[in-house]
């Protein structure tokens, strides 16, 4: 074995890995471009991707004006979803807001809203939505019919009793003659793992994390590749006595070595920025980026057999790239996307990788958890250099 | 003016030959805007929900089955002498409802019945969107108990505008138009710009009659036009695949469009002229273009939330224009007094990005 090694990579692999890393040490933009753009997009990544649901611009037509109808919006506007910002004379009026887009959710208190509370009779309140993006109507929605029932569940609103004028007591009276009656009720208790504040950005990052991998390892590993190609010197390389194979590995080797590098760096900021929880194995961590990044090299350089020029591989990246990153389930759920394209996913090193980041991150799972997400990805990369060290031989030979 | 068209002519006819540019051109911003359009949701369904019922009565049954029958979620069986956490910390399940001994005992005395659940957090969005969906059911729950409380008194009658049928695709398609139509008109412009310092047949334009506002004006002629034939294709897709139908006044549309266009190509052009190297330049306008437009536009995310700090960059960006725009177009329909104001701010960046390719121009002919 060792024989075989030496004879396979010998010297000769030495001299030629020796050779890619001299040329990559004279071109500061390579070194440049593997520092600067990763850092910036981990951090734009991650402090303006956010999906938390809060600040809804909230309007309302209080036709009713009575204690009872501010207890109604005051318990709606409670929390950070909703900030009220505007009241209405009419449902026309707040109809026009809405569809203006100077309010996501108007809300209609009826005139007899609070002398129908008093009668115990079921009064209505419309909420009228602006459902063009789903996901906030749905949360919204759910906050808002929330918050209704807990009013529901505590009649005399969210104010203690004392803050309450005495004048009051008669038209709220049934339930002060009769406090709440014992009535069965189910609770239900969410307890968040894993994440107990919803921080959004250990989510974003953890995504983005593979997105930036394979972005930039194909980018560099591109722009190798292609550079023999455009300059000729890829005759010479194939005159040497060296095989395909063992020139694609002497020139993946110092890019694995500098991405690895970058990794480090982003796991830096990661860590130091974001204060996302390293709750698993680094070291399994670190497994994962490798196979993640010879996965990104592997199809900067298959990418990189197809095209002539420079700006060929860059433009055939446009062709990869972004499909590559939205469909991964790094910034939008797998699950939420429709049943015909989720298998597809199953070909994406990034799918792979983000769930690999979140388990071993996040929620601090271990080998056992993620051994077939792992070998996946470690297939995915040493299929594609192999593919690629392939075409590389056939495309000149 | 014959020497603007003369120029978009020349330029046009060298997209023509070019079969990757011309693929680029027609083909990716349908295919990109039908895939990603149609794919990209934020709201999950069938999410798997794993029960741990330590009650097993007819009423924590009845419980169980209220959540197997909502669209959200989807009961997976619970591996035998397996906790409910370790199938969440595999990923089987996004949630465990765990149903406590005496459930039904409790409901039945007027006792609150504590029905835990455990949400995987590492998915905000999605565990917000448990959260949620888990209390309707139970508020829809309780009330169907047998001879129990009155009816609750506040009744919500919540009206769904403008997407009644809450569809992420009319939401996201557009905006993946704004994407498509951001990034390729911008790349092709910028290919097109830095090809000519790259091979240097700019130093032809310098020695020619041309004048540098009839050269740039023709060169964005020719990436209007090929924009112009790309916001059709992906227009056809809103009414077909996406089955949009355009609200009200077309008008703020056509003439953000042809702005929002002029802009784009206008930035891509000044990107290929201060970079006259076209990889580099299509790195440069894919950091600008796509990068930009991704992140700080609305796109995926409210606008509202990205932080202070950052937010002026985003007032910069002319996607982020261009987005409230076409929603409003296919979704809220408002019209010129809604958006007035979003054209206006694609026309004055459009002005700007047409001044910095001038500036750039007049750079390049001084190196040259």
């Amino acid at each position: 074995m060792k024989a075989w090694a030496s004879r396979r990579f010998g010297g000769r692999f030495w001299a030629l890995a020796l050779k890619e890393l001299r040329q990559i040490r004279g071109d500061r933009r390579l070194a440049m471009s593997l520092v600067v753009p990763p850092i910036l997009q981990i951090l734009l990544f991650g402090f303006a991707l956010d999906s938390h649901v809060r600040d809804l611009r909230l309007g309302v037509v209080d036709e009713s004006r009575t204690l009872q109808s501010r207890d109604l919006v005051s318990a709606i506007t409670e929390n950070q979803t909703f900030r009220l910002t505007g009241s209405y004379h009419t449902a026309e009026e707040l109809g026009a807001a809405l569809a203006a887009g100077r309010l996501d959710v108007g809300l209609v208190v009826p005139y007899d809203y609070a002398r129908e509370r008093a009668r115990h009779r079921p009064v209505t309140v419309q909420v009228l939505l602006n459902a063009a993006n789903a996901n906030t109507a749905q949360i919204a929605q759910g906050y808002i019919e929330g918050a209704v029932a807990w009013l529901n569940q505590h009649p005399r609103g969210g104010l203690p009793a004392g803050a309450r004028p005495s004048a009051d007591a008669g038209a709220d009276g049934q339930s002060v003659t009769a406090p709440v009656q014992p009535r069965a009720r189910v609770e239900i208790r969410p307890t968040f793992l894993y994440n107990p504040g919803l921080v959004n950005t250990w989510f974003i990052v953890t995504g983005i994390f593979g997105t930036l991998i394979i972005l930039n390892g194909s980018l560099v590993s591109g722009a190798t590749m292609i550079r023999e190609k455009e300059r000729g010197t890829v005759e010479q390389l194939l005159m040497t006595p060296a095989s395909a194979l063992e020139v694609i590995t002497a020139k993946i080797l110092p890019l694995f070595v500098l991405l690895m590098g970058m990794v480090g760096l982003v796991l830096t900021v990661a860590r130091v920025v974001f204060h996302v929880p390293f709750r698993g194995s680094l070291l399994l961590m670190l497994v994962a980026c490798a196979c993640c990044v010879l996965t990104g090299i592997g199809i900067g350089t298959f990418l990189s057999t197809f095209a002539r020029s420079a700006n060929q591989t860059q433009l055939i990246g446009f062709f990869v790239n972004p499909p590559l990153a939205m469909l991964s389930g790094a910034l939008t759920p797998i699950e939420a996307m429709p049943r015909w394209i989720q298998p597809v996913t199953l070909l994406n090193p990034i799918a792979y990788f983000a769930s690999v980041a979140r388990a071993v991150l996040v929620k601090g799972a271990g080998l056992d958890v993620v051994y077939l997400q792992l070998l996946a990805l470690a297939a995915l990369a040493f299929g594609l250099v192999g593919v690629s060290a392939w075409r590389f031989r056939r495309q000149h030979s | 003016m014959r020497r603007i068209i003369a120029q978009a002519r020349k330029d046009l006819t060298q997209l023509l030959r070019d079969r990757l540019a011309l693929a680029l051109a027609v083909v990716l911003p349908v295919v990109l805007t039908a895939l990603l359009g149609t794919t990209i949701s934020l709201t999950v369904t069938d999410i798997p929900l794993v029960v741990q019922d330590l009650d097993q009565t007819p009423l924590s049954r009845r419980y169980i089955d209220a959540y197997r029958s909502s669209l959200t979620f989807r009961i997976v069986a619970l591996p035998i002498a397996s906790s409910p956490e370790t199938a969440i910390a595999r990923g089987r399940a996004r949630g465990a409802l765990i149903l406590p001994e005496h459930f039904e005992r409790e409901i039945r005395r007027g006792r609150a019945a504590q029905a835990q659940l455990l949400v995987d957090g590492t998915d905000t969005n999605t565990a917000l969107l448990v959260q949620g969906a888990a209390g309707q059911i139970t508020r829809a729950f309780v009330q169907q108990l047998p001879g129990d409380a009155p009816a609750p008194s506040v009744r919500t009658a919540t009206r769904l505008w403008f997407n009644p049928g809450r569809e992420p695709r009319k939401f996201y398609g557009p905006g993946m138009l704004v994407l498509s139509l951001s990034i390729f008109p911008t790349v092709l412009a910028a290919l097109a710009m830095s090809r000519e310092g790259e091979q240097k047949t700019i130093l032809q334009v310098y020695v020619s009659s041309i004048s540098a506002h009839e050269y740039l004006l023709g060169k964005i002629l020719a990436g209007m036009v090929i924009g112009m034939v790309q916001c059709l294709l992906v227009l056809g897709l809103m009414f077909t695949l996406f089955g949009l139908r355009l609200e009200g006044d077309p008008t703020p549309l056509i003439v953000g469009s042809v702005l929002f266009l002029f802009c784009v190509v206008s930035f891509g052009t000044w990107v290929g002229g201060a970079i006259p190297n076209q990889a580099a330049a299509v790195q440069g306008v894919s950091l600008g273009g796509f990068l930009l437009a991704f992140l700080l536009s609305g796109l995926i995310f409210p606008i509202e939330n990205i932080p202070r700090s950052l937010a002026w960059i985003s007032s910069l960006v002319q996607a982020r224009y261009y987005i409230v725009l076409v929603r409003d177009a296919f979704l809220q329909g408002g019209g010129w007094p809604a958006v007035w104001w979003a054209v206006l701010m694609i026309g004055v960046i459009g002005v700007a990005y047409y001044v910095l390719a001038w500036l750039a121009m007049r750079r390049m002919q001084v190196k040259a």
